[in-house]
């Protein structure tokens, strides 16, 4: 069974579906018995408290982790065995909640990985650097830099050593790696953590942007503890609290939600908007 | 390349031009000169002592780079090169040598060429072989499985196995008219520099052009964070395997070399102290860095060189003069030295690896563009 990755969804329909999934790591029970379901052009959001599972979730999602128990299905079709770098040619990104980019590489060339499943050149022609190669590195360069280093306003950085960025840089040249991927669905780990107030502002504009440009239209899961965000953001909000599915459903119900109110009561500080 | 700094005033228009190695007409220059002077000037100027110090230098440019791709690039650890540059010098030789080639091939020169290619995939093989386990462990493990390949090859192959193989065994001369290539009959000293170059130029053009698209980016991705490589698509076992069959290929060509330039296949130039050896050259010279190969192999072989010529007159030389004196206990003393400069030859060795990581931890490369950058920048350093 081989999913193609042409399979057009329209607006709407389930990309990306979990079904009753379980992870325990030893005795620690991760995950027990998560439902998810993704729709095409939404930003669906999970929150919960730290330890939740969230991560663990991203993680089997993109086939990081595999879980005990429990179906992970991609338009429409079961994905449990591929690893993650057969899912990313399906067309599943991400970014992590610590930022993992390639410290050595120049911010370019950090981009230039996520498009590694778009570039052609093997051992061959890339030992050559001729007609093909040489070709196909201006196209994607050109591409690069009129899509995401223009949308994400990274010019100025562009060709300086990655590790060597301030955090939120990082943050940003991460999210432009995920992006540069071109993937239907993005999985956003935490993204505003640690940034500061512009930051925060910009890097949510970016998310928006990105989910409803019509050049992009990216599916996005986003995990993140900022509530405020999260309430604008979403189109859907899931509440994990360790390991267990408390609510799915439009933020407007998540914050009526008894449960919810009830597994933050006295966190209020915690979870608050920074706005 | 994006690392040195343009002089000021001078803007890229052209992506093309961002891409390419030489960006500058006076770099193009430069880059010439330095042809001219390999090509030229060296073959013509230096005797065969010193095209003999090129050819080892040659060999071990094309070591330390299969080294560099896997330690400096691919991140993954190694300390066992030596036995893929053993195994393209045993084959090659042992093809040429003993396999039953009709005469026309020898004649025509056919014979030596298939012998170097099938040495080089097979040693790129071979290395691929010890480099499995690279898909499962990381770092310091894989450092004793590279380990096991040289002894694998060293003791169990070369030692014993070897004698049973052909009846040249392990130890063997290569006849002087068998070394053709097509027409061209490689047997001075000169003839094999010229291979030297070729073989050099190549691999290095290669390399530096894998480095710069999408596998060599694959690599380093690797190297940096293999998680996210993973995530990103790169299909990380084969890369890696990848790296390995490129850098044991290209040991394959050094192999050849070795052989080539000594005229004969000697076990003995393969110990294990070569794999330390190479990794040391690209500490020297800076990890992660084709100049570091150059310059790290440069240094190293000239140092080494200079060493020997140093204890040579020491134990040679001045003792005669001092025999003539009369001092006939000293002289017997300093000609003891030639023996002890085997021990001599590792501890420098060591010195320098350690003053190198003490006092220039990213290498004699990071230094060069240093300075490179200051001057393309002068007088304006902004
Ligand atoms: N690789 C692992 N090994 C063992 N336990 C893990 C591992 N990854 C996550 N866990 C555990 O799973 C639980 C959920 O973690 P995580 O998903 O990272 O939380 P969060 O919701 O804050 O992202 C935690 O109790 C954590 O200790
Ligand atoms: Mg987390």
């Amino acid at each position: 069974m081989v999913v193609s990755k042409k399979t057009e969804l329209k607006e709407g329909d389930v990309l990306l579906k979990l079904e009753d999934v379980h992870m325990f790591f030893g005795k620690v029970c991760a995950l027990s018995g998560v439902n998810l379901e993704i729709r095409k052009g939404e930003i669906h959001s999970v929150i919960g408290p730290n330890g939740a599972g969230k991560t663990v979730m991203m993680n089997i999602i993109n086939g990081l982790y595999r879980p005990q128990r429990g179906e992970v299905f991609y338009k429409g079709e079961k994905i449990n065995h591929l690893k993650p770098y057969k899912r990313s040619e399906l067309g599943i990104s991400r970014t992590f909640q610590k930022v993992e980019v390639f410290g050595g590489l120049s911010v370019l060339d950090n981009i230039r990985l996520g498009r590694h499943i778009h570039y052609r050149s093997g051992i061959f022609s890339g030992s050559c650097y001729l007609g093909k190669t040489k070709k196909e590195e201006i196209e994607h360069r050109k591409f690069i830099e009129e899509e995401i280093i223009d949308l994400l306003e990274i010019e100025h950085i562009r060709h300086k050593p990655t590790g060597m960025l301030p955090y939120g840089l990082q943050k940003r040249v991460e999210l432009g790696r995920a992006l540069a991927m071109e993937p239907e669905l993005l999985i956003l780990d935490e993204p505003l953590a640690g940034l500061n107030l512009e930051e925060v502002e910009d890097m949510a504009r970016f998310i928006l942007d990105i989910n409803e440009e019509e050049r992009w239209k990216v599916t996005c899961l986003l995990v993140e503890h900022d509530m405020g965000v999260v309430m604008d953001l979403s189109d859907r909000v899931l509440v994990l609290n360790f390991g267990n599915t408390i609510t799915d459903d439009t933020p407007e119900a998540v914050q009526k939600n008894q449960d919810v109110v009830n597994a933050y009561l006295g966190e209020e500080d915690l979870y608050s908007t920074r706005r | 390349m994006s690392s040195t700094f343009l002089p000021c005033g001078k803007y890229h228009e052209k992506y093309s031009q961002d891409h390419s190695w030489w960006q500058t007409t006076f770099i193009k220059g430069k880059m010439i000169a330095l042809f001219a002077v390999v090509l030229i000037l060296i073959p013509n100027v230096a005797n065969d002592y010193w095209l003999s110090i090129f050819n080892i230098l040659g060999y071990t440019i094309l070591g330390a780079l299969g080294v560099q791709l896997l330690i400096g690039y691919c991140g993954q650890l190694t300390l066992g090169h030596g036995a893929f540059i053993a195994i393209g010098a045993y084959i090659s030789s042992t093809l040429l040598v003993a396999f039953p080639w009709p005469q026309s091939f020898h004649d025509m020169g056919i014979a030596y060429p298939i012998s170097i290619v099938i040495a080089c995939i097979a040693s790129g093989f071979w290395s691929v072989l010890f480099g499995l386990p690279s898909a499962r462990v990381k770092g310091f493990y894989l450092i004793l499985t590279t380990m096991a390949a040289h002894f694998i090859t060293y003791k169990f192959i070369l030692e014993q196995c070897a004698v049973s193989f052909t009846e040249k065994g392990n130890n063997f001369s290569i006849p002087y008219n068998h070394t053709k290539l097509g027409p061209w009959l490689v047997d001075s000293i000169s003839d094999v520099y010229y291979l030297m170059i070729i073989f050099v130029v190549i691999s290095t053009v290669i390399l530096a052009n894998l480095i710069r698209s999408r596998v060599g980016r694959a690599w380093i991705a690797i190297r940096d964070n293999d998680i996210s490589a993973e995530v990103m698509g790169i299909n990380i076992v084969k890369y890696k395997l990848l790296a390995f069959f490129v850098a044991g290929f290209i040991a394959g060509l050094a192999g050849v070399l070795v052989v080539i330039n000594a005229h004969m296949f000697n076990i003995e130039y393969f110990e294990w102290f070569l794999s330390l050896w190479l990794v040391g050259i690209i500490l020297i010279g800076g990890v992660g860095s084709i100049h570091g190969v150059i310059f790290g192999s440069i240094f190293m072989v000239i140092v080494m060189e200079l060493l020997q010529t140093g204890v040579d007159y020491l134990s040679y030389d001045i003792p005669e003069l001092l025999q003539q004196y009369q001092w006939h206990y000293l002289a017997a003393k300093l000609t003891n030295l030639s023996t002890a400069f085997n021990y001599i030859r590792e501890s420098v060795f060591g010195l320098l690896i350690c003053v190198f990581l003490i006092f220039e931890p990213h290498g004699m490369a990071y230094r060069w563009q240093q300075i490179k950058n200051y001057f393309n920048l002068w007088p304006f350093s902004y």
